[in-house]
């Protein structure tokens, strides 16, 4: 008897060795992919978020089929510190050169956040011939005109997010509104010294410049700046009516709250204004910040009925994590991951060359509209309309509230000027 | 009038960030590299009691305070006094402590910029038909009288002629029975406090942010160089031609260059007086 129950145990036990080997042996190796962001920062975070999202759910639907074979998907997320002011790009680089070789990525998705730090990592991209789509920061126009100029060498590299140039876009059709429904015609530009912030300034004064709005001026400050009351005394002095600021340093909130503090009567109007996109915005500023307005960049990262996936992705971001999606790379991040399965799913490989073709024929419809894009720049194809493509999304802050008001296919509601400025 | 409000509000604001560095530094000769650091988790040791266990405002204030001066001491107690006259051992072991604070805070979930400190008063004014708000006014205020206090502090208190004791001469401070060791912890932990007042009447203004900590002493740094290492009184006035050259920077050149003023005063200090205008440290080699 005793034998018998010894015997019992033994194949039990060497069964369940057999069954831990096989599985190991035959469980599909899962698609790794590099997540080179700046994590403590927003843009780094909310897009670390946003993938991390996707992914459970896509695994938890089965994971990726390529060829036949379901793979999971892996996230590999490392710090580049690109955001944080004085570090420099070699940083970044390093970074994404130790989730290529250390980490083993398939792909990389997210950044680096900073647009010196991603124009730099495509030739490293390039050099391991890793298909990368930036999701998050990275707006500068020279990202894909890179591509474009290059295609041979940059292929690899894809953007799934608008622009700084279609923010201004965005931005001058709001100007125009506020031309027409309130004389706004005075616009004072402030912006960071930084490269997205510095080039979209100059442009923002050229363009505004000849749609028929005057630039009261124009100050550039550097990363960490405190104080910001002398520029926003010399706004005011002018007769501003506009502040346009491109910022995504913390340190821009205390720019609102002197703004408020200060009563200037102008409307802040913002892009990239990390301290105003994230939702506890309103109680980190006790309501100083109402009437803020700000570009984040691609619906889904502010309530609104974009698509039928907008909310969906919304409340389950808010779900997971505890907040609504903060920041301008939340759902585009969140998209890449699908974008990237859809494209292996077509190419039936993780074959660089072919996901590359793959992606340059995705056409679907996600949380922010149609998602396709150009075939020689690899920059998404932005619209007003969802339908025809990716749609952007301007809110204003108004009564604790993020109000989409921009495009008009989604908004939630108007542009509010705040009781100082009415006359 | 707008320079003048507002240079003067930058002023004090600068002299709030370099006040304990200056003072730490004058009596034990440690380059407190940490002092950043110490502003920045006052700021979020203050959030902490005050947002999440509902401690009165002035309350948590004085908590945070208390904290931040046992932390400097401690910092001395068991790492400083170690590296003590090594300067290069000090300012390495200091900054290391300061990065481990500073990332320490940023691995535990506080980044963001959602951490705020309300103002001691809400609503502005019209000095001279330029408007400033309440707390800058309250700020400015707190921080000269708090240079008056520190002055009488060092002047006319027992453990302060001590403190300006070890500041002259420590071995003759020996000789006379001061504790140079006990002193140079005290100093520590009131150059803690200082960071702590900064960052309590500073960090309302805008968000506590863990970058913060490298901005404030690098700024610190500036205000201590030009002022003279070693005079607190140096980097007071230091505080006042620095906030007043970045003021009339960002009207007359442009705000971009605001940053630059302070680098540039450092290199012009180091070439041209390296003791600083009120300092002792180099004086000798100077005149030699």
């Amino acid at each position: 008897m005793k034998h018998t129950q010894l015997s019992v145990c033994l194949t039990l036990f060497v069964s369940m060795f057999v069954f831990l080997w096989a599985g190991s042996a035959f469980a599909e190796k899962p698609i790794v992919i590099g997540a080179p962001l700046s994590t403590a920062y927003l843009y780094g975070w909310d897009a670390e978020r946003g993938m991390k999202l996707a992914i459970d759910e896509i695994n938890a639907a089965g994971g990726v089929n390529v060829n036949g074979k379901k793979r999971l998907f892996k996230i590999e997320v490392i710090d580049t510190r690109d955001l944080e002011p004085g570090v420099p790009v070699s940083e970044a680089l390093m970074a994404l050169e130790r989730l290529i070789l250390s980490k083993k990525a398939d792909f990389i998705l997210g950044g680096p956040n900073r647009s010196e730090a991603a124009l730099a990592a495509l030739s490293l991209l390039s050099k391991y011939k890793k298909v990368s789509i930036v999701t998050s920061g990275v707006l500068t126009p020279k990202y894909h005109k890179t591509i474009a100029a290059n295609y041979d060498k940059f292929k690899y590299g894809f953007r799934i997010h608008g622009e700084a140039v279609n923010l201004i876009g965005e931005i001058i059709a709001n100007f125009a509104d506020l031309k027409e429904k309130y004389g706004l015609t005075k616009v004072f530009i402030m912006a960071q010294d930084v490269s997205h912030a510095r080039g979209a300034a100059k442009v923002m004064g050229k363009v505004a410049g000849s749609k028929g709005f005057e630039i009261t001026g124009t100050e550039i400050f550097p990363t960490g700046t405190t104080d910001f009351s002398m520029a926003l005394l010399k706004a005011k002095a002018t007769g501003t009516q506009i502040i346009n600021i491109w910022m995504d340093m913390p340190e821009s909130a205390i720019l609102l709250k002197q703004w408020y503090d200060l009563k200037i009567p102008a409307l802040p109007f913002g892009s990239t204004l990390a301290a105003a996109e994230q939702p506890g915005f309103w109680k980190a500023t006790k309501g100083k910040g109402e009437y803020t307005l700000c570009n984040v960049v691609n619906a889904g990262n502010a309530p609104s009925d974009a698509t039928e996936w907008t909310m969906k992705f919304y409340n389950a971001y808010a779900k997971k994590w505890g907040v609504e999606p903060e920041g301008l790379g939340s759902s585009s991040s969140y998209m890449a991951v699908y974008v990237l399965k859809d494209a292996i799913e077509r190419a039936g490989t993780l074959n660089s060359d072919k996901v590359v073709t793959a992606l340059e024929q995705t056409d679907m419809m996600g949380v922010y509209g149609r998602l396709r894009f150009d075939p020689k720049s690899h920059q998404v194809i932005v619209a007003k309309d969802p339908k025809d493509g990716a749609v952007g999304s301007i809110l204003q802050w108004q009564d604790g509230k993020r109000v989409v008001v921009y495009p008009k296919s989604i908004a939630k509601g108007e542009i509010l000027l705040p009781p100082w400025m009415n006359k | 009038m707008e320079i003048l409000v507002y240079g003067t509000i930058n002023s004090v604001s600068l002299a709030l960030m370099g006040l304990g560095f200056a003072m730490v530094y004058g009596i034990s000769r440690v380059p407190n590299f940490a002092h950043g650091a110490l502003y920045v988790i006052c700021g979020f040791v203050t959030w902490t009691l005050f947002q999440k266990l509902g401690l009165p405002y002035f309350i948590a204030i004085i908590l945070s305070l208390g904290v931040n001066g046992v932390l400097g001491m401690l910092m001395y107690r068991f790492v400083l006094i170690r590296v003590r006259g090594m300067n290069i051992s000090e300012i390495i072991a200091s900054y290391a402590i300061g990065l481990i604070i500073l990332e320490g805070l940023r691995f535990g979930g506080f980044r963001g910029m959602t951490y705020t400190l309300p103002v001691f008063m809400e609503g502005s004014l019209m000095i001279g038909g330029v408007p400033v708000d309440y707390h800058r006014i309250v700020m400015t205020i707190i921080g000269i009288l708090l240079v008056a206090g520190l002055w009488l502090f060092t002047h006319h208190t027992r453990i302060g002629l001590a403190l300006q004791g070890m500041a002259q001469d420590e071995r003759a401070a020996l000789m006379l029975g001061i504790d140079s060791d006990f002193m140079a912890m005290l100093a520590m932990g009131f150059g803690a406090v200082l960071a702590g007042v900064a960052a309590t009447l500073i960090m309302p203004l805008g968000n506590i942010v863990v970058e913060s900590g490298y901005h404030v002493l690098i700024m610190s740094i500036a205000v201590c160089i030009v002022g003279g290492l070693g005079s607190w009184m140096g980097a007071f006035f230091a505080a006042f031609i620095i906030g007043f050259a970045q003021i009339l920077t960002v009207v007359y050149i442009g705000s971009h260059f605001q940053m630059v003023v302070a680098i540039l005063a450092i290199i012009l200090t180091l070439i041209l007086k390296p003791s600083g205008l009120f300092g002792q440290q180099k004086e000798l080699e100077e005149r030699v």
